[in-house]
C-alpha cells in the first residue's frame, strides 16, 4: 500500500513545474468602460508575483483575464495577449477548461463546495475535467494536496466531513488543495487572506512559501506585509481619476519597497494614500 | 454603585431604574402590520372555510357508505353505488403521466434558460414561458383533442407494440392487427396527460429555474475555474444547490395536475374501471366527475361530489404541505424565504 502511494506520489510530482505566464499590452472593457490599459508583465516560472494598488485600479480584472475567468461577465470584453509558455491562451485553438486547469484559481472568499466531503472537494477537479485516476492514486492525491496546502494532519482523520464544517481558514486551504490536485502549472489568488484571521493568513502564506518550488503563484494583495513576505516580483497598479488602471512599476520586490522609482510607488508602499 | 452611595450619603440613595423608551416602532409601522395580518389572516379563514364547508357537506355521504365510498369503483347514483376509488386512481394516472411528461421538459428548460441562454434571448424566453402559464385550459384541453390525440394515438400504438410487456403499456386490443383499432388509444389518461403536462410546466420550470439562478456565484467561479465545463459546473454545483426546488416544484406541479378540469373533460371519455393503463382508452379524474355530474346531480348526489372534492382538496393540501416543507428545509429554499 504504502510503495503504490510512494510510486504515483514521485511519478505525480514528476511533471509538476511551473509555467510562464506573460501579459501582452492586456487592455479590458466592461461594457464601454475602460478598466486596463496596456497591460504588460511576465510572471516568470517557480516566482510569486504580487500585484499590489489602491482598490478599483484593475488588479483583480488582471487576475481574472490570465485564466479566462473575465469573459464569465456579460459585458466584459479584451484585447491583447496573454502567453502561457509562448502560446496565447486566447487563440481559437486553445480550449478554455484546459487553459484552467492549467492555470488555478483561489477566490478571496472560500467557496468549497458545501455538499462534498473534504476529500471529495480535494478530487473535485478530477471530476469535472473527467480524469479517472485509481482509487489507490486518489488516496495518496487526497494525501499530497492536502500536505502541500498544509492542511493534512488537521483533517485526516475526518476525510469523509462536508468540507463546510471547516473553518474559515481551513476551507480557504482546502480550496487551494483542490486547485493543487489538478495539477496546475500556475496558481492565481485574489486576496486570498482577506477573509482570514492573522494565524490562518500565517497558514496560508507558509503554504505559498511551500508550493512555489511547483508552481507559479500570481497574488493579489491589499495587504503591503503580505506582498513583502510572500513574493519576489511586486507589481503596482494605479488608476488615477477618470483613466483605466495600469501598472505604474515592477520589479524585484525589495526594490518596489526599499528603492521605488516613481513616486507614486513610494507614496503608496508607504502608507501615505491607498 | 457602592462607592457611589458612601461617599453621597448625606443625600437620598441613588436607585437605578431602567429608563423608559418611547415605542419601538412608529404608529405608521403599527397599522402597516395590523393590515398585513389581517390580510394574511383572511387567507387562511378563506381556506379554513372551504375545507370546514366540504368537510360537513361529506358528513351524510360518509355515514351513508362508510369506507365503501373509498373501496368502490363505479359511480351509478340510479342505482345507489357511489365510490371514487377508480376515480381516484384515474386522476393520480393522468398526474403521473402529465408529471413523467413536464418534469424533463421543465427541468431541460429551467437549466438553458438560468445557464446556457445568452443573456439577450433570457428574458425573452422567460416571459415565454410564463406566456404558457396564461393559456386557459380549455384552449389547452381543444389543442390536446385536435391536434394532439391524432399524433399521440400512432405513439401509444407504438409504445404498446415495442413495450407491451411492460404492465403500464399494456392496452386491452392486439397491437400487431393489419387494422389496428385507433380508437382504443383515443381519449386515454395519456392523452389527457399531454395537455395537463403543458398546463404544469411553467410553473415547474419558474420555481426551478429561480433556485437555480441563486447557486452561488463563488462555488460556480471555483467549478468553472477547476477546469470544469458548463454543464459540469451545472452538475456539481447548480443541481445539487437547486434540488430542494426541483422536488418542491415538481410536487406544486403535482398539487396542480391533480385538479385540473377542463382539459381532462374534454379529452377524456369516462370510465370506472381499477385499471394502470394510462395508454388505454377511457378514465376519470375526481375533478372531471364533479364537472361533469354537477349540472344533473339530485341533492344526495351533489353531496357526494362535494365529498369526492373534499378528498381531492386534502390530498392536494397534503401534497402541497409536503412541497413547501421539502422547499423550506433545502439550502436553496432557505434563501428564497
Amino acid at each position: 500500500m504504502t510503495a503504490t502511494i510512494d510510486t504515483s506520489f514521485n511519478q505525480s510530482q514528476g511533471h509538476t513545474s511551473g509555467g510562464t505566464l506573460e501579459a501582452r499590452q492586456v487592455s479590458a472593457w466592461f461594457g464601454s468602460n475602460k478598466v486596463l490599459e496596456q497591460v504588460s508583465l511576465t510572471m516568470p516560472a517557480n516566482t510569486v508575483t504580487a500585484l499590489i494598488g489602491p482598490s478599483g485600479c484593475g488588479k483583480s480584472t488582471f487576475l481574472r483575464i490570465l485564466n479566462r475567468m473575465h469573459e464569465l461577465i456579460g459585458s466584459a470584453q479584451l484585447n491583447g495577449e496573454v502567453l502561457l509558455d509562448g502560446q496565447d491562451i486566447y487563440a481559437s485553438g486553445h480550449r478554455i477548461t484546459e487553459t484552467r486547469k492549467r492555470i488555478g484559481m483561489v477566490f478571496q472568499k472560500p467557496n468549497p463546495f458545501p455538499a462534498m466531503s473534504i476529500a471529495d472537494n480535494v478530487t473535485a477537479g478530477l471530476k469535472l475535467t473527467g480524469t479517472k485516476v485509481s482509487r489507490s492514486e486518489r488516496e495518496a492525491l487526497i494525501e499530497r494536496s492536502l500536505s502541500r496546502a498544509g492542511l493534512w494532519k488537521e483533517v485526516k482523520d475526518r476525510l469523509r466531513e462536508p468540507g463546510a464544517a471547516l473553518s474559515g481558514g481551513q476551507q480557504q486551504r482546502l480550496c487551494i488543495a483542490r486547485s493543487l490536485a489538478v495539477e496546475p502549472e500556475v496558481l492565481l489568488m485574489d486576496e486570498p487572506c482577506s477573509a482570514l484571521d492573522p494565524t490562518s493568513t500565517r497558514r496560508v502564506e507558509e503554504t505559498i512559501h511551500e508550493i512555489r518550488e511547483q508552481v507559479t503563484i500570481v497574488i493579489v494583495t491589499h495587504n503591503m506585509q503580505q506582498a513583502a513576505r510572500v513574493s519576489q516580483q511586486c507589481a503596482f497598479f494605479l488608476a488615477e481619476l477618470g483613466t483605466p488602471g495600469g501598472i505604474v512599476e515592477s520589479g524585484a520586490t525589495e526594490q518596489i519597497f526599499n528603492d521605488p522609482r516613481d513616486p507614486r510607488t513610494a507614496d503608496y508602499v508607504n502608507g501615505r494614500f491607498g | 454603585m457602592t462607592v457611589l452611595l458612601d461617599s453621597d450619603e448625606s443625600t437620598s440613595p441613588v436607585v437605578e431604574q431602567p429608563r423608559t423608551l418611547g415605542p419601538a416602532s412608529p404608529t405608521s409601522d403599527k397599522v402597516f402590520h395590523g393590515v398585513t395580518l389581517a390580510i394574511g389572516i383572511t387567507v387562511l379563514v378563506i381556506m379554513g372555510a372551504i375545507g370546514v364547508f366540504l368537510g360537513l357537506q361529506s358528513i351524510p355521504t360518509f355515514q351513508r357508505y362508510g369506507w365503501g365510498f373509498f373501496t368502490e369503483s363505479q359511480w351509478q347514483p340510479e342505482k345507489d353505488i357511489l365510490g371514487i376509488s377508480a376515480v381516484l386512481l384515474g386522476t393520480f394516472t393522468i398526474a403521473l403521466v402529465a408529471l413523467a411528461i413536464a418534469f424533463p421538459l421543465a427541468l431541460s428548460t429551467a437549466i438553458f434558460i438560468s445557464e446556457f441562454a445568452p443573456t439577450r434571448i433570457r428574458s425573452f424566453l422567460v416571459s415565454m414561458v410564463d406566456l404558457m402559464a396564461a393559456v386557459p385550459s380549455i384552449i389547452w384541453g381543444l389543442w390536446g383533442f385536435f391536434l394532439i390525440q391524432p399524433k399521440a394515438i400512432h405513439i401509444a400504438h407504438w409504445l404498446h407494440t415495442h413495450l407491451g410487456f411492460i404492465p403500464i403499456f399494456q392496452v386491452d386490443t392486439d397491437p400487431d392487427a393489419a387494422i389496428w383499432a385507433q380508437s382504443r388509444y383515443a381519449a386515454s389518461a395519456f392523452v389527457a396527460g399531454i395537455a395537463v403536462a403543458m398546463m404544469v410546466l411553467p410553473m415547474a420550470a419558474a420555481v426551478m429555474r429561480q433556485i437555480f439562478s441563486q447557486a452561488p456565484a463563488g462555488e460556480r467561479e471555483a467549478a468553472l475555474a477547476l477546469g470544469s465545463t458548463r454543464w459540469g459546473m451545472v452538475r456539481t454545483v447548480v443541481l445539487p444547490f437547486g434540488r430542494g426546488g426541483i422536488i418542491g416544484g415538481t410536487m406544486l406541479s403535482l398539487g396542480r395536475a391533480l385538479g385540473e378540469t377542463i382539459a381532462v373533460v374534454l379529452i377524456i371519455s369516462p370510465a370506472f374501471d381499477i385499471k394502470f393503463r394510462p395508454l388505454e382508452v377511457g378514465s376519470e379524474s375526481v375533478s372531471a366527475l364533479i364537472a361533469g355530474r354537477f349540472g344533473e346531480a339530485t341533492s344526495n348526489q351533489l353531496k357526494a361530489l362535494l365529498t369526492a372534492g373534499f378528498v381531492l382538496f386534502v390530498i392536494t393540501l397534503i401534497i402541497n404541505t409536503l412541497a413547501a416543507m421539502i422547499v423550506s428545509r433545502s439550502r436553496s429554499g432557505a434563501l428564497t424565504d
